[in-house]
Parts: C-alpha cells; structure tokens; sequence
C-alpha cells in the first residue's frame, strides 16, 4: 500500500461513523482490513493527497464518491438464492402470517423491487415452487420491477451464465433451466411467463401507486443510495405500496428504522423485516 | 403453475383539485390526510397548506407525511417551516421537524445561526446535531461559535460531539477554550479529549 493511501485509526473510525450514519453499516474492528483495504482503494482511485482531502470530497459527495463508496463496501454483483435466509423467512413465518385468515381465492402478491437482470423474482418464484407446502393453494403473483429498461431486458429473457447460478443445486437447474447454448442457462419459458417486469422509478410515487399493493416487498440494497430526503420519500412510497400487515424485507446492510417510524420491526428466525402495521389502508 | 401473471391492478389515479386537497387535508379520514398531504407536497408544492395542516395534525403517520413533503419541496418557505417547528412544545412535532430538516442538508445553512443561538437550551443542542449535514468547514465555523459562546455545557457537549465526527483542524482552538470555560465538567473534558485526538490526528502518514 502506497504511503498516502494509508489511513490511522482516527481516520477509520470517522469513516465507519459516515457510513453507519449513511447506512446503518456497523463496521466493528473485526473487519478492520476490510475496512481499511477499501478506503485505500477508493483514496487511490480518486487520487485524493490523503484521507482528510477523501474524507472532505467524500461529505461533499463529488462525482457521486458516496455511492462508489458504498459500492465498495457492499457485494452488487447478484445472482440466484442470494440472501437465501429471506427466503427461508418467507415460507417459514411471512407467507404464514400473511395467508392466516384471508380468502383463498385472493392473490398473493410478492414485489421484487429493484429487480435488476432478474435473479431475484425467478428466486422467490423457484423457492416457492420447492419450498412453500401450500404453493398449490393459492395464486401467486409475482412482479419485477426496475428503473433501468436494459436490466429488465435482460430479465424478461432469462439467461444466465454460470456465476449466477452458483447457489443452486444441479437439480434445480435441471428443473428450472434450459441450456440454449454451452455455458448459458435460460429460466423455463412457463417460469419466464409466470413474472411480470415492469419500469419503475421507487421515489416517483405516480410510478409505484399503479402497480398496487402487496403482500410482501424485497427491496434489497436500494435506498442506500439514496440521499436521506429521497429514502424518506420512497419509504413512504413502499408504504402505500404494503397491504396492511405486509412486509418489506430490506438488504442486510439496511435498516428501516433509521429511515422511517411507519413501519414496526418484526425478528424472525430467520431474518428481521419491517411491517406495515394492520389496520392502516393507506 | 400456480403462479399466476396479471396486468396491474390499479388504473389511473383519479384526478383531484387543488381546492379538494386541501379540503381532504384538513377535514378527510386518516387515510385521506395521509394521501392528501404526499399530493399536496408532490404537485402543488404548497408549503404553506403543509404547515398550516401540522398545527391541528394529531395522526402520527399524517404528521410523518407531512414533514416528508415539507422536507421533499426544500423552498425556503418549506424549510423555514421545518425550523420555526423544532420549537414547538410538542417533543413529537420537534423531533419530527428535526429528522426531516436533517435529510436537508445544506439548505439548512441559513436557519442554523438563528437556532443555535436561540434561547431554549432544547433547540441549541439540537440544532448542533443538523450542522452535521454541512461541508467541514462550515460545520467547523458553526459550531467553533457555540463552543465559545454558549453557556449550556451541555450544547456545547452536542458541538463537540458534531465536532469530534465532521469538524477539521480549525476548531482546535476553540476546543481548547470550550474545555477551558467548563473546568469542572469531566464528561466535557472527557468528550473534547476525544475529539482533539480525532481532528488533530494526521490523516495520511500513521501506521494501522
């Protein structure tokens, strides 16, 4: 490591705070390295003199020095069975929870948002299909949604390369792909037929009140990025989106209560999601 | 497959007036409140309508809605609401004011002055904690103020704490002479320690 790229002690702690305050990333001394192998590189990468020049360009947020932070410091690349313990929660306690007392003949409703090139929707769709004993029972409607049209090209044909599919077992991909050229994996047309994909910008409210309420939101690492005003703004936007007793299950470096007091925070085995509580309409 | 594909639910957003929003905000359900007041914020940018709303507000969600939409439009009238709020006698309605002045951020430079320098103790040392949000330099100036100045050692521990987080090497100084106004106070002598440490520290050339 280059002598200017080194950070002390001081320097790591004021960043960890930024990004706890930003982020409600806790980043103990545990992952010290981590931390500090990351802030040199993004000090490197934007030529700053030292940490105090970074840190300053940082708090200002040129070139947008937030995000490719964060990026840093969080995994984007995606791929199938991600998070695979929201999963597990979804058939575990969520879906439980959600079709106790309703009408059988109404929908469930699961919105992936943002969805990116797909993986995440054909995910709940396959883990339902495997995982969820009353898969049978009810209807399911499964939407993905995303502000880039490219990614949502990409995830209306389905077709992955061998990373993304890292997480699941040879039979899964046996059962769920077909392979329409070496090293490629298509998801099964029925499957691709099953998920709708549509456009969507979350902070633009005539945007996300169209595409109705759900039973259960994943909106993984996306208001990160966001800045505080704009978190505030979608959260109330994915709150109107919520049926009343819905969930929204967020990425693990995320917190709703940092964001917004509408939603009530509920732990399960499994994982810790954010509810909107019963009884309000919206 | 039991998966299902539908087109979405919902159609057009009926359209509204003006005049019947603000008709809804005032006197609709909670549900309409809630809804009134994101359209309110969202496509008539009326800040005034907003304010006006909190004064009788009691529905914790509408008050949430309300202060989003104030804090979204950003207009000098907007965010002058926000600050004549972090006054109020209601701990909720200050609070709420607070956050949402927070997610401002440098659109609240020209209220800070007035706040820390306000009379009620309450709001100095809140105020402290929304100069977080400013470049370096200017929450140094700000604060570097407060440390000098003010009487509360308690604002001032709010100051050194912003300080310790965001200040630079210029606040040095008025640190040192915070500590000395307040002698006999160890919790402040102990919370500039820290912060001394912190904004002197050399940034590029220590060993990790």
């Amino acid at each position: 490591m280059a002598n200017q790229d080194r950070v002390s002690e001081e320097d790591l702690r004021r960043l960890c705070e930024f990004l706890y305050r930003r982020t409600g990333l806790i980043l103990g001394e545990a992952k010290r390295y981590f931390i500090e192998r990351r802030a040199a590189d993004r000090i490197a990468a934007t030529r700053a003199a030292d940490f105090a020049s970074y840190f300053t360009r940082l708090r200002g947020d040129v070139d947008g020095e937030i995000e490719q932070l964060i990026n840093a410091f969080t995994v984007n690349e995606t791929y199938f069975y991600r998070e695979d313990h929201q999963l597990r929660c979804l058939t575990t306690d969520l879906l439980r929870e959600r079709v106790r007392q309703r009408n059988r003949r109404e929908p469930i409703r699961i919105w992936s948002v943002p969805c990116s090139t797909g993986e995440e929707p054909y995910s709940i769709a396959i883990w339902l299909l495997e995982n969820w004993p009353e898969v049978d029972a009810y209807e399911i409607e499964i939407v993905g949604s995303d502000i880039d049209t490219h990614v949502l090209e990409a995830a209306r044909l389905g077709d992955y390369g061998k990373r993304a599919l890292m997480r699941l077992s040879p039979q899964l991909i046996e059962r769920y792909f077909v392979v329409p050229a070496p090293e490629r994996w298509r998801i099964l047309d029925d499957l691709r037929q099953s998920v709708q994909f549509t456009t969507v910008n979350v902070v633009d409210p005539a945007q996300t009140r169209p595409h109705g309420q759900f039973d259960i939101i994943f909106c993984r690492n996306v208001l990160i990025y966001f800045d505080d005003a704009s978190r505030r703004h979608a959260a109330e936007n994915l709150y109107e989106n919520l049926m009343p007793g819905g969930f929204i299950c967020l990425g693990h470096s995320e917190s709703m209560s940092r964001i917004s007091p509408l939603f009530s925070v509920r732990r399960f085995a499994d994982a810790i999601v954010y509810q909107r509580p019963q009884g309000e309409k919206g | 497959m039991p998966l299902v594909r539908r087109g979405l639910p919902v159609g057009e957003e009926a359209r509204t007036s003006a005049g019947d929003l603000l008709e809804l905000l005032a006197r609709g359900s909670v549900d309409e409140r809630w809804s009134a007041a994101r359209r309110i914020a969202g496509e008539l940018g009326d800040a005034l309508a907003l304010d006006a709303a909190l004064a009788s507000e009691t529905e914790p969600r509408v008050r949430e809605a309300i202060f989003t939409g104030l804090a979204r439009i950003g207009s000098p009238e907007s965010i002058a609401a926000l600050a004549l709020r972090v006054r109020s006698d209601d701990a909720s309605i200050r609070t709420g004011a607070l956050d949402a002045l927070r997610t401002i951020g440098v659109g609240v430079l020209p209220y800070l002055p007035a706040l820390l320098r306000d009379r009620d103790t309450d709001v100095r040392l809140l105020a402290c904690d929304l100069a977080i949000g400013l470049p370096a330099t200017e929450t140094t100036s700000l604060l570097c103020q407060v440390l000098v100045d003010d009487p509360d050692a308690n604002v001032c521990a709010s100051a050194v704490e912003v300080i310790a987080e965001a200040g630079t090497p210029e606040a040095l100084p008025s640190l040192r002479r915070c500590a000395a106004r307040f002698p006999d106070d160890s919790f402040l002598a102990y919370a500039i320690g820290i912060a001394l440490e912190r904004v002197a520290a050399p940034s590029s050339n220590a060993d990790v």
